[in-house]
């Protein structure tokens, strides 16, 4: 190493350093370079199309299983019976929040647009178990139990019917079958 | 301290009875504690500014939850440290792991003794001043080096080895850039290097600008000596990235506060000898502190000496946060390739200037040029 180099080493040193610290100065200095936001009394405002936890309105759920079937690490379970007007009644339908990956995939195929991405980021539990988000409150056999038994009336209530329409076959009145799924809707 | 104590025992009548060297230990003590106090609220304060000038200087925050806008952050951290669990490992070296930290600790604060806080204000102004602070603060060496060895792990030892090599290697630096001082007061005392300075010609008595190679030296003195203390652009010893935390990696609790009160000792000793001994130490500008009533000029020189040293404490920070580590191998390039040579091509240039210009420095003879 000439002599020349080993001057402009030193020079170089100190020119970079007081470079960097005239920079590191203007942070020091200036309060509004801050970036820091105190999380929970300020926060980030969401923005649109946000991934987070996963709600399900059962309202519109069809029981389609889709999103079941979708999901590629297997967060989403779903139980379904056929219910007395031919439709499908959820009878439990759970997302393990701790397996999800927030791909959104179940969300863009879902057909009646019923299970949507909240704003909901912040969760803490002390078991897996309680990462687990059940949306049908009562347990499954329950609701099972209970379309089954809705099922059985209202077959037994048309075989009644059919029984009385044939007793009766010249009587004008006709038992409306529109007053049945009025009945079977109600435990939902 | 005898020469105070005889005083005391003459202004005091109640003490005339008391033998002597009681006094003399009793002040002893005193002026100890009193040291350990600023030390330690020093190191309270100083990790908390620290703290704060990071977060400032790295667009953050910084502490802000303990106190009013965090200024208590500094007790609850001694209060962790006092509390949390004294950890020996199994297979580490119990006596040398106990000792490690006291040889830390005591190597740092035994130079607060020389360290000129003001007018009379010195704990004791031996004659060898610098000389004893370089000696002192090299029992850190073995400190650290047995911190690393017994702890019987390899980052730590790694960590020992590291900081051995550097403040051994950095020594011959720091000592020959402080040399320069020494030549101009003519006396290793720093009361007397501080007292060289002082004088009409206000801050340019200082030795900053006696001539250009003391100029120089004062630069050379602060980066040899950040290097020295182990502090950030050069804390190979404890780099976290490389070596979790170094050589004091296996120490937790108390032994570990000591390392940290050691640290920001050591950062306090740096700009302290800075200071005095080129910074004008405890010299107010155009006024001579001696004048005043005793009180009086204690308290003044005390602030402007701790002003002084408090700013080159900040100016440490700001480096610290601004450098990156140096990789081992440029260290020691740095130590025996670039600061020794011009340390002592330096401390040639001082002697010239001395033997040429019969001691003056160019403020000086800009002042005898106007009468």
């Amino acid at each position: 190493m000439g002599l020349k180099a080993y001057l402009n080493d030193i020079v170089e040193a100190v020119v970079t350093t007081a470079k960097g610290m005239r920079i590191t100065a203007r942070y020091g200095v200036d309060p509004k370079e801050e970036v820091t936001l105190q999380y929970p009394e300020e926060r980030w405002e969401i923005p649109e199309g946000y991934r987070g936890f996963l709600h399900n309105d059962i309202k519109t759920c069809i029981s389609c299983s889709m999103c079941v079937k979708v999901c590629p690490v297997d967060c989403i379970s779903l139980e379904a019976v056929r219910g007395a007007d031919k439709k499908m009644v959820l009878a439990s339908y759970d997302i393990n929040i701790g397996r999800c990956m927030y791909c959104g995939l179940c969300v863009e195929v879902c057909p009646p647009k019923s299970l949507k991405h909240t704003a909901g980021y912040e969760m803490a539990s002390e078991s897996r178990g309680e990462l687990i988000l059940h949306f049908i409150a009562e347990d499954a056999g329950e609701v099972k139990a209970r379309v089954a038994r809705q099922v059985a009336e209202a077959a037994a209530k048309a075989e009644a019917a059919k029984a009385e329409d044939q007793a009766a076959a010249k009587a004008a009145e006709v038992p409306s079958s529109g007053t049945k799924p009025a009945e079977e809707k109600k435990p939902e | 301290m005898e020469a105070l104590a005889v005083s005391l025992v003459n202004a005091v009548p109640l003490l005339a009875g008391v033998p002597l060297w009681t006094v003399t230990l009793l002040l002893m003590v005193m002026v100890a504690a009193v040291i350990l106090v600023f030390a330690l609220t020093f190191e309270g304060v100083g990790s908390l500014v620290l703290r704060k000038v990071a977060g400032d200087i790295q667009a953050r925050i910084g502490p802000n939850r303990v106190g009013p806008n965090g200024m208590l952050q500094f007790l609850a951290d001694g209060v962790k440290l006092v509390l949390k669990e004294d950890i020996i490992p199994a297979n580490a070296d119990r006596l040398l792991f106990k000792l490690a930290p006291y040889f830390v600790f005591v190597g740092s604060f035994a130079a607060f003794v020389v360290v000129p806080f003001g007018v009379g204000l010195i704990a004791a102004d031996l004659n060898i001043g610098i000389y004893y602070v370089m000696a002192v603060t090299s029992l850190v060496v073995i400190g650290v080096l047995l911190a690393g060895w017994a702890s019987n792990n390899k980052w730590a030892l790694l960590g020992g080895m590291r900081a051995a090599a550097q403040i051994v290697s950095y020594e011959i630096p720091v000592g020959m850039a402080l040399i320069p001082a020494v030549l101009i007061a003519g006396s290793l005392s720093l009361q007397d290097i501080v007292r060289s300075q002082g004088g009409l010609l206000g801050i340019f008595g200082w030795n900053l600008f006696h001539n250009p190679f003391t100029f120089f030296s004062f630069f050379l003195y602060f980066t040899a000596a950040q290097a020295e203390t182990n502090q950030t652009p050069f804390d190979l010893p404890e780099a976290e990235s490389e070596l979790v935390s170094g050589y004091n990696v296996e120490y937790s609790g108390i032994r570990f506060g000591l390392f940290f009160l050691a640290e920001f000792g050591d950062m306090f000793i740096v700009a302290a000898l800075a200071t005095a001994c080129f910074l004008g130490g405890w010299n107010v500008p155009f006024f001579n502190a001696g004048t005043l009533p005793w009180i009086w000029g204690s308290l003044l020189s005390l602030g402007v000496f701790l002003g002084k040293a408090f700013t080159m404490v900040l100016i440490m920070m700001w480096v610290r946060w601004t450098l990156p580590r140096l990789r081992v191998d440029q260290l020691m390039r740095m130590a025996w390739k670039y600061l020794v040579p011009l340390t002592f091509v330096n401390l040639l240039g001082v002697s010239l200037w001395l033997l040429v210009f019969k001691g003056k420095g160019i403020p000086g003879m800009i002042a005898s040029l106007f009468g």
